[in-house]
């Protein structure tokens, strides 16, 4: 098993609903090889540096997974015939550093939602030190 | 000669800040080595190191393709969005 990593744009045209079950069958296309996914990122809706195919925006994915090297050409095989990719780029970790750098990746995107609860507990503990600040002056004067 | 007074401090930036790895998808680490039309630097007005000037074009080329930094733009573009298009 090897480390990859899939950029996939989907076409802005579709509705919300139709652009999640697409990234659902971009899912199981991944998964029906037999690679498991690990982490997923949602972009959103990005504007693209250059029109493809004549849209100006796009829908970006970007999927982290474990697979066998010889299953990489069956998913691409199978991106192509997709026709609501607009593009993908697939990316593979070899070395040591980049498999560091795929995992420090993959576990900051499972555990967003910890990381963000002790910053919104942070901002209240930042108020009482505001008043203080407003007392020091009254023990001035 | 006007070329290097432009480009007059010349170090490594990345090695400054102990870039390890370099994400195609982080535009703003890219910045440094892309001019304002988005083409790479050479290594001898950006002053990158030869390890980081290699990441950083892989880099560069990946995210072209992934459509997040343009290959080209043409004269009006320049003009209109200097470095905007990375910011979205």
């Amino acid at each position: 098993m090897r480390y990859y990593e899939n950029l996939v744009i989907v076409k802005p045209t579709l509705t919300q609903e139709e652009i999640v079950s697409s990234i659902n069958v971009i899912e199981q296309i991944i998964t029906d090889t037999g690679a498991e996914i690990t982490a997923q990122n949602a972009m959103g809706m990005r504007k693209l540096a250059y029109p493809i195919e004549k849209n100006l925006r796009g829908y970006f994915q970007v999927i982290y997974y474990k697979a066998e090297p010889s299953s990489i050409s069956e998913i691409e095989r199978r991106f192509r015939i997709n026709e609501e990719l607009l593009r993908f780029v697939t990316i593979k970790y070899d070395s040591k550093k980049e498999v560091k750098a795929w995992e420090n990746a993959v576990s900051k995107l499972n555990t967003p939602v910890k990381s963000e609860e002790p910053v919104a507990q942070e901002t209240p503990v930042e108020t009482p030190t505001e008043p203080a600040v407003q007392e020091t002056p009254a023990a001035q004067e | 000669m006007a070329e290097r007074r432009k480009y007059k401090k010349r170090y490594c930036k990345y090695c400054e800040s102990k870039v390890e790895f370099m994400d195609y998808k982080d535009a703003a680490l890219l910045k440094n080595t892309l001019s304002e039309r988005f083409k790479i630097m050479p290594r001898r007005l950006t002053g990158n190191c030869k390890r980081h000037q290699d990441m950083a074009t892989i880099a560069i080329k990946r995210a072209r393709a992934a459509a997040i930094i343009p290959y080209t733009i043409s004269r009006k573009e320049v003009v209109i969005n200097p470095f905007e298009i990375i910011g979205r």
